[in-house]
């Protein structure tokens, strides 16, 4: 247990941080199973964030009033049993409920791993572990949640998360850490939380969109998706030695990081076609820019600043407070978005069908087919097959009912892509936002 | 005096990000968006993979929707799926079709895709319930004398004049409904334009 102290520790931060996420490929699988709306759903990945964002400081502020190994046991134990709530939930009303408390025990993990971490490994590499863990969760969550929901189911990505967090109770309590009793001597540090704000909603465009894209809007599986946004992490990983071999100063290191965000998500929204390939540049960027942004800013507005739980509470608030932003920004635009989308694809659709190199008495029937489809699939990215797939055609005819059918699912897609392009430029503005909350500002000088 | 090693961070980050979103656009990334219905005004070739009656039925149903797309200033595409979904179709609606369906009929039968009555005389006969001495007999006829005395483009006016659009369009998704429908105006047609005929002959 006393080597394994640490690593478990570390562990839990990163599950409460890939947490915020790691429902994000699971979310379509959760809506058949609770039978619950679009709308529903979204609350399981905003409930989390929400409370987390919320919680953060208040329990950084009462973390200095307690037993550190208590504070953060009874955190993590809080966190493992409403992960296991989480998996048994039968209602989408349970598991938004579960995914709350699941969230307040993470605030508190948090805050307690921190100094712990700090009291088992000393001040700079405790930091560093804590704020490395919660850059890694972040960009694991929604790999590791599609490929669990793919091979297993959604639950699973909850029961794994009982036996580590169970396992991380007794590692907390074996942690010896004293009460540290620090006046209030900082302020929070506004400028670098903004930023990390700012640049949290603009990455939640970029995993949250992403996946939606490959799921919904190109019809791709979970596990699929998965491991096409890995991409992120490990582009994530991989930017910090590349940055070492420019020894640039931390404002530059972050302002090359928010710009390759922007940028990313600006490749993102310009796809040439539905290929996963096309994907992979842009994300590079963004998993780049996440790795220069999110840990240096996380340092930033803790580094210096006394009493130290209160200022991760700062960074941990700011952090999912930005992902709600972002959430509550981009889902309303994009749902819009993928409303409008319909006619242009539907009239596509029209087009393709009314100039089909089939007989008449076939297109009929294919249009007829493709019709009760789509009435039956509303405000969702249709999925064309099944009306294909009922269709009694001549032997003769069926080469060009296949042909017709690929250009059909293209025509989708390129409808999807396009509804999916304005959340991407917005997600890249938010980057581009953070970037400017680093020019610095002019003090009037005294005339 | 050189410049600190870190300038080149921010210079490879814009090359990199110009070089990606760079070759993004370059193959068509910002207009991979879905077809953009055409023009219905703008006449387009119509080709069908159906011969004789339907084959001829077919094209003169497409030019006729852009016809009427193109007097209700909408989209093909769009009148498409108005006619499909709303439950009665409108009576301008009916009347741009009618009216799309004689500027289809004028359109190929300047072009020459409008196929001679002969051509279709066996076709028809097959599914008319006339009995069998005067399918014989018609048969027998040469195609000259047929083609003489039925013009393909004032059978179809006529036919087009009659048809009950809305009942059509009601029957669309039902085959044997629509061809019966058709059937009875094209004998009906037939009928008139032969009288016709004969009366100028008279």
């Amino acid at each position: 247990m006393r080597r394994a102290k640490a690593p478990l520790l570390i562990l839990t931060v990163a599950l409460v941080l890939a947490d915020s996420a790691v429902v994000t490929l699971a979310l379509p699988d959760i809506l058949r199973h609770l039978d619950a709306s679009v709308g529903q759903v979204a609350w399981v990945l905003i409930a989390y964030n929400l409370v987390l964002g919320l919680t953060a400081v208040p329990a950084a502020m009462a973390f200095t009033r307690a037993q550190p190994r208590i504070f953060s046991a009874a955190g993590i134990a809080v966190f493992a049993g409403s992960s296991a709530m989480c998996a048994v939930a039968g209602s989408i009303d349970v598991l938004i409920a579960a995914r709350c408390v699941q969230a307040v025990g993470g605030a508190l993990a948090l805050v307690g791993c921190l100094e712990l971490l700090v009291a088992q490994q000393g001040e700079r590499r405790g930091v560093t572990s804590w704020v490395t863990a919660g850059v890694v969760g972040t960009a694991l969550g929604p790999v590791a949640g599609g490929l669990l929901t793919q091979a297993i189911s959604w639950q699973a990505i909850f029961v794994v998360q009982v036996p580590i967090a169970v396992l991380a109770v007794p590692a907390a309590l074996a942690v010896r850490a004293l009460p540290t009793v620090v006046p209030d001597r900082h302020r929070p540090a506004t400028r670098a939380n903004l930023t990390l704000a700012l640049m949290s909603a603009a990455l939640t465009a970029a995993l949250f969109l992403l996946v939606l894209l490959l799921v919904q809007g190109w019809g791709r599986s979970p596990a699929t998706a998965a491991v096409t946004v890995s991409v992120v992490p490990v582009a994530a990983i991989a930017a910090r030695p590349l940055a070492r071999l420019f020894l640039p100063p931390a404002e530059v290191e972050i302002a090359v990081g928010c710009f390759l965000v922007a940028g990313g998500l600006l490749g993102l929204a310009l796809p040439p076609s539905a290929s996963l390939a096309w994907t992979i540049a842009p994300q590079a960027l963004v998993g780049l820019g996440l790795g220069l942004t999110v840990d240096r800013l996380t340092s930033a507005a803790m580094e210096m600043r006394l009493p130290r739980a209160h200022h991760a509470g700062w960074t941990i608030g700011a952090r999912h407070v930005g992902v709600v932003v972002g959430l509550a920004i981009l889902t309303p635009v994009f749902t819009a978005d993928l409303r409008d989308a319909q006619v242009p694809a539907q009239q596509a659709i029209t087009s393709l069908v009314l100039d089909a190199p089939l007989k008449p008495e076939d297109k009929i029937a294919v249009a007829e087919s493709l019709g009760n489809e789509l009435s039956g699939q509303r405000d969702q990215v249709p999925d064309l097959h099944s009306a294909f797939a009922t269709l009694r055609l001549d032997p003769g005819e069926r080469p060009a009912a296949a042909r017709l059918e690929r250009d059909l699912n293209a025509q989708v897609e390129r409808a999807a892509t396009r509804a999916f392009r304005d959340s991407f430029l917005i997600g890249a503005g938010l980057a581009l936002a953070a970037l400017l909350t680093l020019v610095p500002l002019r003090r009037r000088r005294p005339s | 005096m050189s410049a600190p090693r870190w300038i080149a961070m921010p210079i490879a980050a814009l090359v990199l990000v110009c070089g990606v979103v760079g070759v993004q656009l370059a193959n068509g990334g910002g207009t991979y968006e879905p077809l953009r219905p055409a023009d219905p005004c703008v006449a387009r070739q119509v080709t069908s993979r159906a011969d004789g009656i339907d084959g001829l039925t077919e094209r003169l149903v497409l030019l006729g929707i852009d016809g009427a797309a193109c007097r209700l200033h909408v989209s093909r595409e769009a009148l498409t799926l108005e006619l499909a979904q709303a439950d009665e179709p409108t009576d301008a609606q009916i009347d741009a079709l009618r009216s799309g369906l004689h500027t289809a009929v004028r359109r190929m039968k300047a072009d020459g895709s409008l196929p001679p009555a002969s051509a279709l005389v066996d076709e028809a006969l097959e599914s008319s319930d006339l009995n069998d001495l005067l399918k014989t007999l018609i048969r027998a006829l040469p195609d000259s004398v047929i083609d003489s005395a039925l013009k393909t483009d004032d059978v179809l006016t006529r036919a087009i004049d009659d048809l009950d659009l809305r009942a059509l369009l009601a029957d669309v998704d039902d085959q044997q409904a629509l061809e019966k429908r058709v059937e009875v105006a094209v004998t009906g047609a037939v009928k008139d334009s032969l009288e016709a005929r004969v009366r100028d002959l008279a």
